[in-house]
């Protein structure tokens, strides 16, 4: 009895992903299609890729509320380069700098401790600020030699988007680095009481900086993504996208207060939450009740998993 | 008065109570002593009302009583005091006492609550201005207001779980006094603590729990503390330290030399350390015992001071070095600062032996990480399920065992330990005392901090004793004397001198 009870609670984020798959799928027909999974797929891997980053970041017993902004800013800041540098090279300059506003973060709150809330709260407004700046408030197209970049927004292979591919893989480093690292494991560590790592002969303060570093690189690389489907880069969106980001993480069993939370569960925690939006999509649901049904399922699945406690 | 026959509690396959039966008359303090593991929390815990029981009955006068909620159990007139008091801070002495009822109004009455507050402080023994609010009170003041919370229910039964390990000698004579007050208007009291010392003082009786079943029960008067003992751990207290009274030191045992540590910004301390010694450290808490070994250890940073161990200078200025020159800590606080107690034991264990498991990529080789962690465990013989469970599973001798496990894993030369048995059960402070014994006679160096002057005699080659900053008295083991150390401790030698 006991036992059940045990394996409903470790496994209760794959119950809700089942359940949510099962309520999709008698809610439209055309849910269970591949041009609709495929879609799926593309539409979660922005908040999916971040989400990753977040998950070390909040099993850190930290947060980063400033992705959304970073990833308006990339995207511009991606467009207005391609009409200076050959696309690979923008490409590559993007990412180098979306790592360098995570290397700020990491800074200011690793080392000059400032409250992560805080840090990337001000780094959230400066940066969706310096992002209107350069775009002077008006989406950038990018240019046209960076066309093919187009492919990888949008393409796919053997039916599935190169944007799922990008998250899967990302999944599986993580994975890697979670389960059979010492980076993972010092994480977890850091999360779970950062006094007795730190008198472990650990330096804290260095792992806690590189979370930052990742979470802001994996946010350049899903503005990249988000560019290179539509083809602009718009100062305008990633609003509330940090907000997306966590609650996928939560919905995945993350504590908040850091040292607890699996890669897995938060895969899950993205996939459902992209559920609840292609499903409301499908049935033509207007954005505005979908804001609120959204809202209410991220509040049962949270209640559902306290109560499994 | 209340009567408890069979009763059992499991958690899954662990049986934690097996056949518990208690028999606790009105006005008698009755105590209950047992290993940590014994089943003591969880027994309270039933009577509580916190936990329901698996089988058993349990009557209050005669009549037999079922609840599943501590305000059931409230009801039926049982009141438990925690360890943890359950005070809110910002509101007042009288609004704390009567919490339970407040939310059942709507308006309240200020002046009656402050009076009926105050009579019922008044009736246990004490004065305190009801209008305070708490946090404004002592920690002794404060167990007052708890337990004249828990007396606004009209209680037959009171538990008290260590109500004593967070008072003051003087607080704790307030606190008896108050506890005989309740047992002379026929409480039925239920005392739990590890000190044998306050059994003898303040209660009639007292059963030993062993293994989740009741033991004998013994009439107080006419028994000896040996006797408890031995009832409790099936063997007697001078067995708890190891001999180490004709252990001498070779010549030329590697000699650490400490100078210059300044703690407080006073005059600086020196004194130095063998391998294969117990240097045992007393004082009075806030004497610079836990600073001095934390400056030692580099914990903190712009600590100065010297380390030369044999002709080599050490420079210790963070815990990373200090680990990599073979300096291990176990900190005071297991929780705060010693384990995480949310990751497993295998985790806590390999935590600063992490890159020596690891290839160059930080890749962690499992199956070296298991052989290690399990050779570890063997050796201290850690009771646990599975070193896959979390560090909080275990009790809080087998945590500490952990803690020292880890230090164990990067093949530590000095082990700085501070309060090695706090929150330690007695069965496993004796395998502690064992095993710190046991890594000193391989050559370790050990400086071990304690309060407890008893542990410290007991396993120690010399004793600093530290006052204010200061060492006043460095003795060899043949001049241990308890009367000594405290008076060194507290300042009594300079006015005799």
């Amino acid at each position: 009895m006991t036992t059940i009870k045990q394996k409903f609670i470790e496994y209760n984020t794959l119950i809700i992903f089942i359940g949510m798959i099962i309520l999709s799928a008698c809610l439209s027909n055309s849910f269970f299609t591949a041009n609709n999974l495929s879609n799926l797929l593309r539409q979660v891997a922005p908040v999916g890729i971040i989400s990753f980053g977040m998950l070390l970041v909040i099993l850190t017993g930290g947060i980063d509320l400033s992705v959304g902004s970073i990833v308006a800013a990339m995207g511009v800041g991606f467009a207005l380069l391609s009409y200076e540098i050959y696309f690979p090279w923008a490409f590559l300059l993007t990412l180098v700098i979306s790592a360098g506003i995570g290397m700020l973060s990491g800074y200011l709150i690793a080392y000059q401790k400032i409250a992560p809330f805080i840090a990337t709260l001000a780094l959230m407004t400066i940066v969706r600020g310096l992002g209107y700046l350069f775009s002077k408030g008006a989406p950038v197209n990018i240019g046209h030699h960076s066309a093919a970049l187009l492919n990888l927004g949008a393409g796919d292979i053997f039916g599935i988007p190169y944007a799922g591919i990008i998250l899967l893989v990302i999944f599986a480093l993580m994975f890697v680095v979670l389960k059979y690292n010492v980076f993972g494991r010092i994480v977890m560590a850091i999360g779970s009481n950062e006094e007795a790592v730190r008198l472990s002969g650990i330096n804290v303060s260095k792992y806690k900086f590189f979370v930052y570093v990742i979470i802001g690189l994996l946010s350049g690389l899903a503005a990249l993504l988000m560019v290179s489907r539509t083809g602009v880069g718009s100062p305008n969106i990633g609003i509330g996208m940090e907000l997306d980001v966590i609650a996928a993480v939560v919905i995945g069993g993350a504590s908040l207060s850091g040292g607890k939370g699996s890669i897995v569960n938060t895969l899950l925690g993205v996939l459902i939450l992209g559920m609840i939006g292609n499903v409301m999509n499908l049935l033509d649901i207007t954005s505005y009740l979908q804001q609120v049904i959204k809202g209410v399922i991220i509040l049962l699945a949270v209640v559902f998993q306290r109560y499994q406690k | 008065m209340i009567e408890i026959n069979g009763v059992a509690k499991a958690f899954g396959g662990v049986k934690a109570l097996r056949n518990v039966n208690l028999q606790i008359k009105a006005g008698e303090i009755h105590a209950l002593l047992g290993e940590n593991g014994a089943g003591k929390s969880t027994l309270m815990k039933i009577l509580s009302g916190a936990l329901e029981r698996d089988n058993g009955t349990i009557h209050i006068d005669g009549e037999p009583v079922h609840y599943k909620t501590t305000q059931g159990a409230r009801e039926k007139g049982i009141g438990m005091i925690y360890q943890e008091f359950s005070l809110v801070p910002a509101l007042t002495v009288a609004e704390n006492i009567f919490l339970h009822q407040l939310k059942k109004k709507t308006l309240i009455n200020y002046k009656q609550l402050q009076q009926d507050a105050a009579k019922i402080i008044h009736d246990i023994g004490f004065n305190l201005d009801v209008r305070k609010p708490v946090y404004q009170l002592s920690v002794a003041q404060q167990q007052v207001v708890e337990i004249a919370k828990a007396l606004t229910a009209d209680v037959k039964v009171l538990i008290l779980d260590e109500p004593s390990a967070v008072l003051g000698p003087a607080e704790i004579v307030h606190l008896f006094a108050t506890l005989r007050k309740l047992r002379d208007r026929g409480v039925a009291l239920i005392y739990i603590s590890h000190h044998l010392e306050e059994l003898f003082e303040l209660c009639d009786r007292v059963t030993i729990l062993k293994d989740g079943r009741s033991g004998e029960t013994f009439n107080i008067a006419g028994t000896s503390r040996d006797q408890l003992v031995a009832a409790m751990l099936g063997r007697s207290l001078n067995t708890m330290f190891p001999d180490r009274n004709h252990i001498t030191h070779p010549e030329n045992a590697l000699n650490y030399q400490f100078d210059n540590i300044s703690l407080f910004q006073k005059t600086p301390v020196n004194f130095n350390l063998k391998a294969g010694e117990i240097l045992g450290i007393g004082g009075l808490v806030g004497s610079g015992r836990t600073e001095l070994l934390r400056t030692i250890f580099g914990a903190d940073s712009q600590s100065k001071k010297s380390v030369i161990a044999g002709s080599e200078k050490l420079t210790l200025k963070n815990p990373k070095i200090s680990i990599l020159e073979g300096f291990g800590m176990v900190p005071e606080d297991r929780k705060k600062h010693g384990g995480l107690l949310s990751l497993s034991i295998r985790e806590n264990i390999s935590l600063a032996n992490l890159h020596q498991i690891a290839n160059k990529f930080g890749f962690i080789d499992a199956g070296r990480e298991r052989s290690v962690v399990n050779e570890l465990v063997n050796r201290l013989q850690i009771k646990l399920g599975s070193v896959n469970d979390p560090l909080s599973s275990l009790s809080g001798g087998n945590q500490q065992k952990v803690i020292l496990a880890k230090w164990l894993n990067i093949n530590a030369n000095v082990l700085l330990i501070d309060e090695p048995t706090r929150g330690v059960d007695v069965g496993a402070r004796a395998e502690i005392y064992q095993i710190i014994h046991e890594l000193a006679s391989e050559g370790l160096a050990i400086i071990m901090v304690s309060s407890d002057w008893e542990e410290l005699m007991g396993l120690s080659d010399r004793i600093l004793v530290m006052r204010e900053g200061q060492i006043t008295i460095d003795l060899p083991r043949k001049d241990f004397e308890e009367e000594t150390l405290i008076r060194y401790a507290i300042g009594a030698h300079q006015t005799n001198a």
